[in-house]
């Protein structure tokens, strides 16, 4: 009923809130919980005490940790996330330089992973032929047993240095000049996921295949695009809804490998220079921006998922 | 065989592809004929293949990779082994409907009811919103399901088993049919509610004079329903009786089916079972099948090429070589 939807969405959506609470509590605490002190790999140790401890006093380190949090929360509604400790700049101004770049990279790696698998996970997984079922999973299961990076090296050995269609390194933050920089690792991303989400789409769609209704389906004649659409895509979609948000939320961390190779500069390539550095304020800060941002994802992809299938638990 | 019937089936076989050299027998001498207005009840075991014959009716055998090996199917006119693509859109869902096997799993999970109403009722043509709403709840309510104008816009995942099955029964009748199709359509359903989808069906067949197929594998549950039952052993019609006369079988099966029923008015002491069990699907032995399960077997029974379906009475016929001696 109508009701009960609004009332499972609503669930949801207080869940992701307190998820989002947490995410800014641990990425407070966590760092904290790293040895060394802010102030002194700032200074270096031959710094005086006096020094240090001014530091201290401008950075509201010297008060106790449940005072600090506050101000940080104080801090976070105001739109200020701390500034870095090694350039000064303002964290959220970081956060905003790298971001995009990076959101670029997965969402168009994302979009072009879904409009190819969809129709290699449905053929694959409803024609149920053994020899292109057999060679579809031997492909997949190599692309999936490659590391990365490895692909990704491989890609700028051919397209950069071989036949020189992609730069080897740079960036420029304009559209539609940026595309010329972004195509191979988004390239490489889509591979990958491409592999993931088929195999999962191919499994779901099998499953469809043989449940009762696709057979009530037949019989009651429907036509080609409604019976493709809501007795085999709709009922098998909704597993790799979720998994596409999961993929989403994890990639933002794991496409400082492809950053770092493609020398892009993006929000995880930031980063692991600001943990190499102890630039606590800009890893809390980046963070706190990860785990948002993978609560939304995930909300969304359940919602999705809700409205596709309404079996799927949210 | 009057040339009334409705279907007519003769010496059906279907065979199943397995690979591709090995074919392996499911059905291979289905005969019975179905009446127009008439409930017929087929009865059998797993693997007697109830299942398959109803898919035969519908055309969707090719899904599961079985095919018809030779004999007889026809449907009001119409050879169904010969049918187009073409022929099977006219067929499918005007003129036969079918009610899924499994309760459960009938209805799509991803659609309203009102939407899967609304496909079972257009079809082809291209009726307006009005019309649709009207006939399905119409439907609704001829399978009496109560407060029809909320149940429209559920899901399945919403309703019981029981009006699963009712929406299942509405879908297949939105078009009038001349033929139900109800593949075991009381699996999983608890026993009150089996009553009342065997009493829908008995309406159903009284009000529109629809012919329905009933497969069951429970004999007395499907008995007052039906006008005739057609029992199926081992891909095999070993009987064809009407419904009054399945105490006076002929048939060794049937009778054991028969007396094996669990009677809840007056129980007795002890539970009759069929001893044995039936033979693996297309390794059936020559001579009567059903020889190793049988209190009355001879020598004869197994050593005979086959044993021919023989009419013994008016609309009742057996396979049995020794049916002159049971009964008496």
């Amino acid at each position: 009923m109508k009701n009960q939807a609004l009332r499972k969405i609503l669930g949801r959506l207080v869940r992701a809130f307190s998820v989002s609470f947490w995410v800014m509590f641990i990425s407070f605490t966590i760092i904290r919980l790293t040895p060394g002190d802010p102030a002194t790999a700032r200074l270096g140790v031959e710094a005086g005490k006096a020094a240090t401890d001014a530091l201290r006093k401008q950075l509201k380190l010297d008060v106790n940790p449940i005072q600090q949090f506050f101000s940080y929360t104080n801090g976070l509604f105001h739109g200020d996330l701390g500034i870095s400790l090694q350039t000064g700049r303002p964290v959220l101004d970081i956060v905003k330089s790298t971001l995009p770049v990076t959101l670029t990279l997965i969402l168009l790696s994302t979009a072009a992973a879904v409009i190819i698998s969809i129709p290699i996970g449905t053929y694959i997984g409803w024609s149920g032929k053994s020899s292109s079922v057999y060679a579809f999973r031997t492909l997949t299961s190599i692309i999936l047993a490659t590391p990365n990076f490895f692909i990704a090296m491989i890609g700028i050995l051919f397209f950069s240095v071989r036949v020189n269609w992609a730069p080897v390194f740079g960036y420029t933050p304009q559209f539609p000049g940026n595309l010329k920089y972004l195509w191979l690792p988004v390239a490489v991303n889509t591979l990958i996921m491409t592999a993931v989400v088929s195999r999962v789409l191919s499994s779901s769609v099998l499953e469809t295949k043989g449940e009762e209704f696709v057979e009530t389906g037949i019989i009651r004649g429907v036509g080609r695009i409604r019976f493709f659409w809501f007795y085999i895509l709709k009922p098998s979609l909704a597993p790799t809804v979720v998994l596409l948000s999961y993929m989403m939320g994890t990639m933002l961390g794991a496409t400082v490998i492809l950053e770092t190779i493609f020398t892009l500069p993006g929000i995880g390539r930031e980063m692991i220079g600001a943990v190499l550095t102890s630039d606590y304020p800009v890893v809390q800060g980046i963070l706190l921006f990860f785990g948002f941002i993978t609560v939304a994802l995930s909300f969304t992809g359940d919602l999705i998922a809700f409205w596709l299938d309404r079996r799927v638990k949210i | 065989m009057t040339s009334n019937s409705l279907v007519s089936i003769n010496e059906l076989k279907i065979d199943v592809r397995i690979t591709k050299s090995l074919r392996l027998k499911i059905v291979d001498s289905a005969t019975f004929d179905v009446e127009r207005g008439q409930i017929l009840g087929l009865i059998g075991e797993s693997g007697s293949g109830k299942t398959m014959l109803c898919r035969s009716l519908v055309g969707t055998l090719g899904r599961r990779g079985a095919y018809i090996a030779g004999g007889d199917l026809v449907f009001d006119g119409i050879d169904l082994i010969t049918a187009k693509p073409s022929d099977w859109r006219d067929i499918r869902g005007k003129r036969i409907g079918y009610v899924p096997q499994s309760a459960l799993a009938g209805p799509n999970p991803v659609m309203t009811i009102g939407a899967q109403l609304a496909e079972a009722i257009e079809q082809s043509e291209n009726h307006d919103k009005d019309y649709i709403r009207k006939r399905s709840l119409e439907l609704l309510e001829i399978v009496q399901i109560r407060r029809p104008e909320i149940v429209l816009k559920q899901y399945p995942y919403d309703l019981s088993g029981g009006m699963k099955q009712r929406v299942m029964i509405a879908c297949a009748i939105a078009q009038q049919p001349s033929l139900i199709v109800a593949d075991e359509p009381t699996t999983g359903l608890d026993v009150t509610v089996q009553a009342e989808i065997m009493d829908l069906l008995k309406r159903i067949r009284s009000e529109f004079s629809t012919s329905i197929i009933l497969v069951s594998h429970d004999l007395p549950l499907i008995n007052d329903v039906c006008d005739d039952i057609v029992v199926m052993h081992a891909g095999a019609t070993v009987e064809k009786v009407s419904s009054a006369q399945v105490s006076h079988s002929l048939h060794p099966y049937t009778r054991a089916l028969y007396s094996s029923r669990i009677d809840l008015v007056e129980p007795k002491g002890q539970l009759v079972t069929i001893k044995g069990q039936p033979p693996t699907v297309g390794q059936w032995p020559s001579g009567c099948r059903f020889a190793d399960r049988c209190d009355f077997v001879v020598d004869s029974c197994r050593s005979a090429s086959t044993v021919p379906l023989v009419s013994v009475a008016q609309d009742h016929m057996t396979a049995c070589l020794r049916f002159d001696q049971i009964g008496k």
